[in-house]
């Protein structure tokens, strides 16, 4: 087992060029596809934000929530969730996208879920940008609490990695994976307190537990805590542990997987 | 004689299952890719790989390159081995200057590494003003000619050469010969994967007579050339039925008996 999550940290670290190469010169190629390029990478989570933002703050009517409007409390967690939808979906698929490539050339497959999460990570940049312009816009101004951000960044990033390591290879032993994880994205969206106040559920203290072990509300609340709460990181201790748990089990799951079946991908496919 | 061998196959054999549909029994079949190979292949020896179709020489190759494993049996390999994959790596969207980088990282060169290389890329691939268009644009002899040049210009010990000479024109196959023979020069050790007898026979030093995934023969070109040839010939000559007939009969020694291990077994093997 520690063998394991050695080989996989050694060959992540030691192809850190090699990681950083696949991402930029996949975003680019993406970038090429269509006419507008860069341009998409802002219109399309601003399109959806205001669809949610339709749905539920006009035609629900939601009130704010903790006092503040329901536009800024909902984009301040809604971010993450744009950021980790993508990781996952496309991190489950990093190898098999990536077949003509494995195939044919010795390569280190386990830098692949890396490489989908750091190109995310850019997307995540843009959408970030739109975030800070209507946090602005609705009053809230630069503060420090604002670089808790850069502490919850890449714990996103190594927990979507983390994940993609798992379900990345587990796709490769059967294609089924993929469907399964499509299918239940949009419930995982709905199960995680994103578009919700977790206070609703607050007299079931089971379901609200369950709730705030989950790692991505540990990130949405971290990132609702930069931009409104302003709380600091220490609140959020026992979200942390759960965090730490649950990426920890399945960044040495994907690792074991990765390491068993590293020469056996390419017969799987 | 620790160190005077490039490549040593020990007893290699390689597995594939076949799905079988026989009436509404379905039956899982495993199928001897390669079967108990042996050879020892010395330093700096150009060795040449033949055989008919479905003998295993692709197979062959994967298992040089370190892409799969051997089910059976050992590999040691004295050195770093690279097969030489053309349009693996080169992506449509992107220019021809972007696709060295990318294709160099791919394949796992530093930054000033491939800087060091652009150079002599693209003075061989002879791609002219064609660098700055994106790959899509490019025509099919270019794209392999691209895809080539950044594959010789590495510098592996060992090299595998799978099909590739039958890409581009004559000129372009001419300098590719010219380019293998200044690497033979140096002392390297390749093998060379080819349907053309006569490409064999005039680039390399000894060939390996693979037929029905079992190794015919290793010996001095001439000899394996000439048997191999009269064998083919023989099979050509032979009437239809006489053919499946043999056909079958190889097929039948190399299925293994039914496949009987349980799910979590045939998983973990």
């Amino acid at each position: 087992m520690i063998k394991s999550v050695r080989y996989v940290l050694d060959e992540n670290f030691n192809n850190l060029y090699r990681i950083y190469s696949i991402a930029k010169y996949d975003l680019l190629s993406e970038m090429r596809e269509s006419n507008l390029g860069a341009f998409w990478n802002f219109a399309h989570p601003l399109i959806q934000i205001l669809t949610y933002w339709f749905v539920f703050g006009l035609l629900f009517n939601r009130k704010g929530v903790d006092g503040f409007g329901y536009i800024e409390w909902m984009i301040a967690g809604m971010c993450v969730w744009f950021y980790i939808n993508p990781c996952i979906t496309k991190g489950c698929n990093a190898i098999y996208t990536r077949k003509n490539v494995v195939t044919k050339m010795k390569f280190p497959v386990s830098i692949l879920p890396a490489t989908v999460c750091l190109q995310e990570l850019f997307n995540h940049v843009c959408i970030l940008s739109i975030v800070f312009i209507v946090e602005i816009a609705k009053g809230a101004r630069p503060c420090i609490y604002w670089l808790e951000l850069l502490w919850y960044m890449p714990l996103a990033f190594i927990f979507a990695t983390s994940l993609s390591m798992l379900t990345s290879v587990l796709n490769m032993l059967a294609r089924d994976v993929r469907k399964m994880i499509l299918a239940c994205m949009r419930l995982l969206l709905y199960m995680t307190p994103i578009l919700w106040s977790i206070n609703r559920v607050a007299e079931w203290p089971v379901v609200t537990i369950i709730m705030k072990a989950n790692p991505i509300y540990y990130i949405v609340c971290g990132y609702r805590d930069a931009f409104l709460y302003h709380r600091g990181l220490w609140p959020y201790r026992h979200q942390f542990i759960a965090y730490i748990v649950i990426t920890l089990v399945l960044f040495v799951a994907g690792s074991c997987l990765m390491n068993r079946f590293k020469k056996m991908i390419i017969d799987l496919i | 004689m620790a160190e005077d061998y490039a490549i040593k196959f020990d007893h290699v054999s390689k597995i594939y299952t076949l799905k079988s549909k026989k009436g509404k029994k379905k039956t899982k079949k495993r199928f001897y890719a390669l079967h108990d190979v042996s050879f020892e292949i010395p330093k700096g020896e150009v060795v040449g790989i033949l055989g008919t179709n479905g003998s295993g020489k692709s197979t062959m190759s994967t298992v040089l390159a370190g892409i799969s494993e051997a089910n059976e049996g050992k590999m040691y390999v004295n050195g770093e081995q690279a097969l030489i994959a053309i349009n693996t790596g080169l992506d449509m969207q992107l220019t021809g200057l972007e696709n060295i980088e990318l294709k160099g990282a791919l394949l796992g060169l530093r930054k000033h590494e491939i800087d060091k290389i652009t150079e002599g890329v693209i003075e061989f691939a002879e791609i002219g003003d064609f660098l700055y268009q994106p790959v899509k644009k490019y025509s099919s002899g270019m794209k392999s000619r691209l895809g080539f040049s950044i594959n010789l210009c590495l510098d592996p010990d060992i090299l595998i050469v799978d099909e590739a000479l039958s890409v581009g024109d004559r000129a372009f196959a001419k300098k590719c010969m010219k380019r293998m023979t200044d690497l033979k020069e140096q002392g390297k050790t390749i093998v060379f994967i080819s349907h053309s007898l006569n490409q064999v026979r005039n680039f390399c030093d000894t060939a390996i007579w693979l037929e029905g995934g079992e190794l015919q023969m290793y010996g001095p070109i001439e000899t394996v050339a000439d048997c191999y040839s009269t064998y083919v010939e023989g099979l050509n000559n032979l009437s239809k039925k006489r053919k499946k007939i043999l056909q079958d009969r190889k097929f039948e020694r190399r299925t293994l008996k039914e496949d009987n291990r349980s799910l979590f077994e045939r998983l973990f093997n």
